[in-house]
């Protein structure tokens, strides 16, 4: 297949880059702090599968941008220099290259993800913990899902735009709007009304709907889904069934309107 | 079996246009060299060949295969040198040339291949480090990965010295006796007249020659080619010249000589016009008009 050796060839020259590095390592640092502090401040049981809740807020806002980082020069860099039109000299499609780039920078923000928690899982079980394997694995799944969405959403900012600048300000648009100010514009919108008088109690289930639909709200619900300590109460569309299919959407759809831009454009 | 085929085929920028119901056909195994100044259109046929670039109206196809339906099987027997290209940043030489083995899941060596375009001695350096030469040499060593049966090239020796261009060209050669077909655009002439079978000259988005070398001659009425050194030369002189009928092209070469095409029979006429306006012919020979010559009378450069 012709995305695999597209996909090494990007993996590779990825993990070389001295960003990279950084980011990934920071990644693992956070979750492996967690973990340290985890059964100090965490409550009893101290399981792994319990302390998905306890770092699940931390990798809602870190795994956005580590996603987002890593994917948005993705293609537009060497689109803009003119290596892409080397890739593209060859017998490789342009969905080959697009599919190659994500799966590569995706796979290695998921390695990180899966060495991160293994150093986690012992620190939690190391001394006193319990290792709550099923549930745990569910966990690191929909993490690496998450990390995928985002470096998704990075890559898909790196094929709508023509210069890597434009991509970097596409990118960290969706980053603060879904990552700090959609809750926040959710919150003050429901305030503002309710003292002006024209709402009285809670936004319209529409609205709701929306806000709920936030990648990383999703990602939350569905690990609170997986913590024995965690429940889901309120409205249908925050159910896990729900939440599931909304996260799948997110791992496609951005993906694939940004891939039907890219397929019909003019390169040079 | 047909190597390009190209159907009307048009590109239009806004009000642009770039390529303009190119009708054209290169067989297998021919050097077919396609001409025409900077900003003639070359590039943007070729990028549609490549499928960076989306037809306005028409169809291209390489080996029976539409390049923008069916880009990927149309690009599988190829090698490519295109335009407005860079080489990976973080890759040494080496790397990329194993790039396209993979890609085209060929089996060279890649020194071999480094070798051949006389780079191997920086095959493991970055890339990013080459020069414009080295980098041209480094994407012709990847075009020929896999023994391509057509080999297209952007302006193949540009930021080559003239032994790298004659080293390139003799590389040309041996891929077209090895049974690939050659082709390739450039605005220097005589590296085209040297090794192709046929040309094509774009003007303006437009085909305006497609043609033998021979038969671009013969059309140019005879091909002859006067190069005639005068006394003097007055305001007016090279329009004394043009008013001659079968005269294509004047041009004053240095102080007082002066070049012109024209057919056979107009020859005499230019003599006689010259010396009616009160010119002394010094000296004057004739040649054969080189492509130059024909490329200067397609495109109107000398007028």
């Amino acid at each position: 297949m012709s995305w695999t050796v597209l996909a090494r060839q990007d993996g590779r020259l990825t993990v070389g880059a001295k960003s990279v590095k950084y980011l990934l390592a920071l990644l693992v640092a956070v979750v492996m702090l967690g973990a340290y502090v985890y059964p100090l401040f965490g409550t009893e049981p101290i399981t792994t599968a319990r302390f998905s809740g306890f770092v699940v807020g931390w990798l809602a806002t870190l795994l956005p941008l580590i996603g987002v980082l890593i994917g948005y020069n993705a293609v537009v860099s060497e689109r803009e220099s003119g290596a892409l039109l080397l890739s593209l000299s060859l017998p490789h499609s342009r969905g080959d290259v697009i599919l190659g780039k994500f799966l590569g920078r995706a796979g290695v923000l998921a390695a990180a993800i899966v060495v991160a928690m293994i150093g986690a899982g012992a620190l939690v079980v190391y001394p006193f913990g319990e290792l709550e394997l099923p549930r745990s694995l569910a966990f690191v799944g929909l993490t690496v899902v998450f990390g995928m969405i985002w470096t998704g959403i990075g890559v898909a900012s790196s094929l709508v735009v023509a210069t890597k600048r434009r991509a970097l300000v596409v990118a960290f648009g969706v980053f603060f709007l879904f990552v700090f100010a959609w809750e926040t514009a959710a919150d003050a919108l429901e305030t503002g009304l309710n003292s002006a008088g024209i709402l009285d109690g809670e936004l319209p289930g529409a609205v709701e709907f929306l806000v709920a639909m936030e990648p990383g709200a999703v990602y939350t619900r569905l690990v609170t889904s997986v913590d024995p300590g965690g429940s889901l109460e309120g409205a249908w569309y925050l159910g896990w069934d729900v939440s599931l299919v909304a996260f799948v959407c997110w791992a496609t759809i951005p993906m694939g309107l940004a891939y039907l831009r890219f397929a019909g454009s003019d390169l040079p | 079996m047909v190597a390009i085929d190209a159907n009307e085929v048009s590109k239009r920028y806004g009000t642009l246009q770039a390529v303009d119901r190119v009708d054209l056909t290169v067989e297998e195994g021919e050097t077919f060299g396609f001409l025409g100044p900077n900003g003639a259109g070359k590039s943007t046929f070729i990028n549609m060949l490549l499928d960076f670039v989306k037809p306005s109206h028409g169809s291209v196809s390489l080996f029976g295969n539409d390049c923008q339906g069916e880009g990927v099987a149309a690009r599988s027997r190829i090698g490519v040198l295109p335009e407005g290209y860079s080489t990976f940043d973080r890759l040494t030489g080496r790397q990329h040339v194993e790039y396209a083995i993979r890609s085209k899941a060929a089996d060279d060596d890649p020194i071999d291949v480094l070798d051949r375009v006389g780079i191997r001695e920086a095959a493991d350096r970055k890339a990013s480090g080459y020069s414009k030469g080295m980098a041209q040499r480094l994407v012709l060593g990847m075009a020929l990965v896999g023994e391509p049966d057509l080999l297209l090239l952007d302006e193949p020796t540009t930021g080559l010295d003239p032994n790298g261009a004659a080293e390139i060209r003799e590389i040309l050669r041996e891929e077209n006796e090895r049974g690939a077909t050659v082709f390739f655009s450039s605005h220097i002439l005589e590296q085209v007249e040297a090794v192709c079978d046929r040309v094509a000259i774009l003007q303006d988005g437009e085909l305006v020659a497609l043609d033998t070398i021979e038969g671009l001659r013969e059309t140019m009425g005879g091909g002859t080619k006067l190069v005639i050194t005068l006394d003097r030369l007055e305001d007016g002189t090279l329009e004394t010249i043009w008013a001659v009928e079968g005269v294509d092209t004047a041009v004053a070469t240095e102080e007082s000589t002066v070049e012109i095409t024209c057919t056979n029979d107009a020859k005499m006429d230019v003599i006689v016009a010259l010396h009616e306006a009160g010119l002394d012919v010094l000296n004057f020979r004739t040649e054969e008009a080189s492509l130059e010559d024909m490329f200067v009378e397609y495109t109107g450069a000398g007028r």
